[in-house]
């Protein structure tokens, strides 16, 4: 994916540890690198979970209450 | 660091200008659309009026097109041929044609355009007052049309064109996999040829020779029903650019690594099969469609959320990485360890945060028979503001704050000023699209200029109309300051002395493309199925239209909203240039 | 192709939304009756109306013990016939089409609502209830005048109810 415009590979640098031309210049380096089998994404998924209990919760009240339980249900 | 690196603008000079020029009519759409924007919210609810209610809808047709379509397309444009070129290292075959491409884009949007604002001039008699869904009968001026033709073959080319520079690059490198960046492209282009089939064949068989008069009448159902053939996958059009920047940059941004490629492509080729065959989700409500088609389009439509459902997991999981390597610890501790004070990420991040919420009243939206509560009300405008108003616009403004350095060689005038700008679009975004979900749900009316109606009131559970109106006000007055902060803060960037080093590479994904299967990477068999797929929603709903409404409608007139009828298209021409009559 | 556990997780719980939505709508259409409008209204040409033996006189008519039709034209900028009159506790269909342009046809604060197209004709049944006044817009823009085109759907009482009301324009 660094193609096209070449990093600078320096073995001892945390992959992706360049900074954001976006970025405060005081912006701090990652400290460590993770690999995919040291990286479990446990916050993901917590975070994902509490979305999928939001969207199930909000369109049960939408459907049952806003929706059929308004005015004039069209049946033809 | 040792080695300045190389930018975009270093190696590729030309490439990067074409980039920083499609960026330019991009932005200038976004501006004038953001004043329209203001104008509308402050209309709409009465708070400030500057021109007559019978003018909103000619506003409202500039806002929809300069930034439905102008604004993110150019945008798009200008990001793939960047993705493009640096992905595959490679300039266009001919970058000629590249340069002509684009300004067969440029020279369609600005005719569009133009037509579209002579409407505020009632002397001249053009207008093209129709929004920019267009539906017939309502008749624009033909050069509406016209420049709309002009700019989606400028699209076409473009597609062609990194199709070419993927096959050369492929006899080159036969054996390697299509780079990420290079995939997305591809597929998004896929999807964008099969999507544009209906609308070309709306506006070339039907709006264009009708508002030439070389045909009298159409069937409003059948290109209205062309028309959200494209109008469904437009959206996707809209969005890929965005998860192209979730995928590929965000990370880096992050301070992470992409957590899967084989994923990302499985995502791409998920939206290349299903965002075509379920345009008729936008016409639940529709006459003359039987129901059964309406059950078929709902289910793909479901099925549909799966790749923005993963995506979510991949992005988050992505920023997650990132926070950790920055040495961000538990559950949700993490959270605080990302680099919130990049306008870049924090832009992206919120533009995903807004996406999670729009996702919600997307699949509102989606349920058929739930449809009946909110169609064409004020929900629907809520919805998409959060979608393509700030998913996509607002990822694309933080992506700006990234390679606007890389295309230039400047810094950007003020990280702070960009950081306030993505928060104020948040922040603003929230106030008027909670405004216009609830006010939907009371049954205001999406499309109109006045926010009463004479005989009849509308009844809030909670609140007043009138608190609902001025959340909107200040939501959309927000949103038109960040929009000047943005574009002030670019242009004062171009006031930075050049410098070197602002080169930035992007990270290898944790698990790459070697990972996922070689057939991923064939074109012409998802081309193929989702060509199959297509044809089996849509033939049996358009055969069914034309049987009963016939190929050029039951009759009626056509209601130009030019003042001067229909006349003959070199007439028109001549007229828009001062000669002639 | 190796996918996280968390992954396969989050695709597994996907799909169940999805399903879960798809089986949610399916049951409000069989098990609640909620059904979409459809080609059952059948077409007329717009330009003429006046010829049609119903939309030439719009207006709401007694078709069965308890049932009413009412015949409705959206035309800029108005809905023939205005008000709408209809008895409480009733079951009511509106054939709804156009004389001119795309239109909308939405009852306020209720599921009543279509799209008029020229050509085609929309036919919604609804179960009227208890008395009451509610606003009709047009909801898709029909031309300059859009923002004023309205109307008003009245449900009287029983007795009240006069044949000729619904017609009265
Ligand atoms: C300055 C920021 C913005 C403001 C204040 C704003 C405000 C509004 C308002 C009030 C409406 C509703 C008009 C009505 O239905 O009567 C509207 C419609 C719309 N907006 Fe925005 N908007 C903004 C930015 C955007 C952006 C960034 C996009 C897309 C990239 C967008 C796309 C649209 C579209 C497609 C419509 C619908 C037009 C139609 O119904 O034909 N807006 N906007
Ligand atoms: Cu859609
Ligand atoms: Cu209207």
């Amino acid at each position: 994916m660094s193609r096209g415009v070449p990093a600078v590979e320096d073995e001892e640098e945390v992959p992706g540890s360049e900074q954001s031309v976006s970025a405060p210049v005081t912006q701090e380096e990652p400290e460590r690198e993770l690999t995919h089998e040291e990286f479990d994404p446990k916050g993901t998924l917590a975070l994902i979970l509490t979305y999928f209990a939001v969207l199930a919760i909000m369109w049960v009240f939408m459907y049952f209450v806003e929706f059929l339980g308004n005015d004039l249900i069209v049946v033809g | 660091m040792s080695v300045d690196q190389e930018t975009f603008a270093d190696r590729y000079p030309q490439e990067a200008e074409l980039v920083r020029r499609a960026f330019l009519v991009a932005f200038t759409a976004l501006g004038l659309g953001a004043l329209f924007g203001i104008f509308q919210a402050l209309h709409r609810t009465n708070v400030l009026r500057i021109i007559p209610s019978t003018d909103y809808y000619t506003a409202l047709t500039a806002h929809g097109v300069l930034l439905a379509i102008v604004f993110t397309i150019f945008y798009l444009v200008g990001l793939y041929q960047w993705a493009v070129t640096r992905s595959l290292d490679r300039s266009p075959t001919n970058i000629n044609f590249t340069r002509a491409w684009l300004t067969l884009m440029t020279v369609g949007s600005a005719i569009t355009g133009v037509t579209i604002l002579l409407g505020f001039v009632d002397q001249i008699g053009i207008s093209a007052d129709v929004l920019f869904t267009f539906y017939a009968p309502l008749q624009a001026h033909p050069l509406f049309y016209t420049g709309l033709v002009v700019f989606i073959i400028g699209t076409w080319l473009a597609g062609v064109d990194w199709f070419r520079t993927w096959l050369h690059w492929k006899q080159d490198n036969p054996d390697e996999r299509i780079p990420l960046q290079t995939f997305m492209v591809l597929t998004t282009m896929i999807m964008w040829y099969i999507a544009t089939i209906g609308v070309a064949i709306a506006v070339l068989f039907f709006l264009l020779p009708w508002s030439l008069g070389l045909i009298d009448t159409v069937n409003p159902l059948l290109t209205r029903t062309l028309f959200w053939f494209f109008g469904h996958p437009v959206v996707y059009f809209w969005l890929l650019p965005a998860y192209m920047l979730w995928y590929t940059v965000l990370p880096k941004l992050a301070g992470g690594r992409l957590f899967s490629d084989p994923l990302a492509r499985v995502v791409f080729v998920l939206f290349v099969l299903l965002s075509t065959p379920v345009g008729i989700h936008h016409q639940y409500v529709d006459p003359g469609i039987a129901e059964g088609f309406k059950f078929i389009a709902m289910t793909n439509t479901m099925f549909l959320l799966l790749p923005s459902l993963l995506t979510a997991f991949t992005v988050v999981a992505s920023m997650e990485h990132g926070a950790r390597q920055r040495g961000g610890e538990g559950l949700f501790g993490w959270l605080t360890a990302l680099p919130w004070r990049d306008p870049a990420f924090t832009g992206m991040a919120l533009a995903g945060l807004m996406f999670a919420a729009g996702g919600f009243s997307g699949m509102i939206n989606a349920g058929m028979n739930i449809n009946y509560l909110i169609h064409n009300t004020l929900w629907v405008p809520g919805h998409f503001h959060l979608t393509v108003g700030t998913a996509v616009a607002l990822t694309m403004m933080a992506g700006t704050y990234w390679l606007w350095p890389q295309l230039t060689n400047r810094r950007l005038y003020s990280r702070p000023i960009g950081l306030l700008q993505v928060v104020m679009w948040f922040g603003g975004m929230a106030l008027m699209s909670n405004s216009m979900h609830v006010a939907g749900l009371y049954g205001v009316p999406r499309r109109t200029a006045e926010p009463q109606y004479a005989g009849f009131d509308f009844n809030t559970a909670f609140g007043s109309m009138a608190e609902l109106n001025i959340q909107l006000a200040v939501g959309g007055t927000l949103l038109f300051v960040s929009t000047l902060l943005f574009l002030g803060n670019l242009t004062l960037s171009l006031g930075n002395p050049k410098v070197e080093g602002l080169g930035q590479s992007l990270p290898e994904p944790l698990s790459g493309a070697e990972d996922s299967p070689r057939v991923l990477d064939n074109m012409r068999l998802w081309a193929g199925i989702a060509l199959v797929l297509v044809v089996l929603a849509y033939v049996l709903p358009l055969g069914a239209i034309i049987q009963n409404g016939g190929l050029f409608g039951t009759g009626g007139d056509a209601y130009p909203v030019s003042v001067l009828g229909t006349f003959d298209g070199l007439d028109a021409v001549l007229e828009l240039l001062g000669v002639g009559r | 192709m190796h996918i996280h556990q968390y992954e396969k997780l989050w695709l597994g719980m996907s799909l169940l939304l999805i399903v879960g939505f798809i089986a949610t709508i399916t049951y409000g259409a069989v098990g609640v009756g909620v059904t979409m409008i459809d080609d059952s209204g059948g077409n007329v040409d717009p330009n003429a109306l006046d010829e049609h033996p119903e939309f030439s006189d719009p207006g709401v008519e007694k078709v069965g013990e308890n049932e009413y039709e009412a015949y409705v034209v959206a035309r800029q900028f108005i809905f023939q016939p205005d008000p709408i009159v209809v008895p409480a506790n009733s079951t009511v269909t509106f054939y709804v089409t156009s004389a001119d342009v795309v239109h909308g046809f939405s009852v306020v604060g209720t599921n009543a609502n279509t799209m008029v197209i020229p050509g085609e004709v929309a036919e919604v049944t609804v179960e009227v209830g208890e008395p009451g006044e509610y606003g009709i817009v047009c909801h898709e823009y029909c031309g300059a005048g859009h923002h004023s085109m309205e109307g008003m759907l009245r449900v009287v009482p029983e007795g009240e109810y006069n044949s000729s009301d619904g017609g009265e324009q």
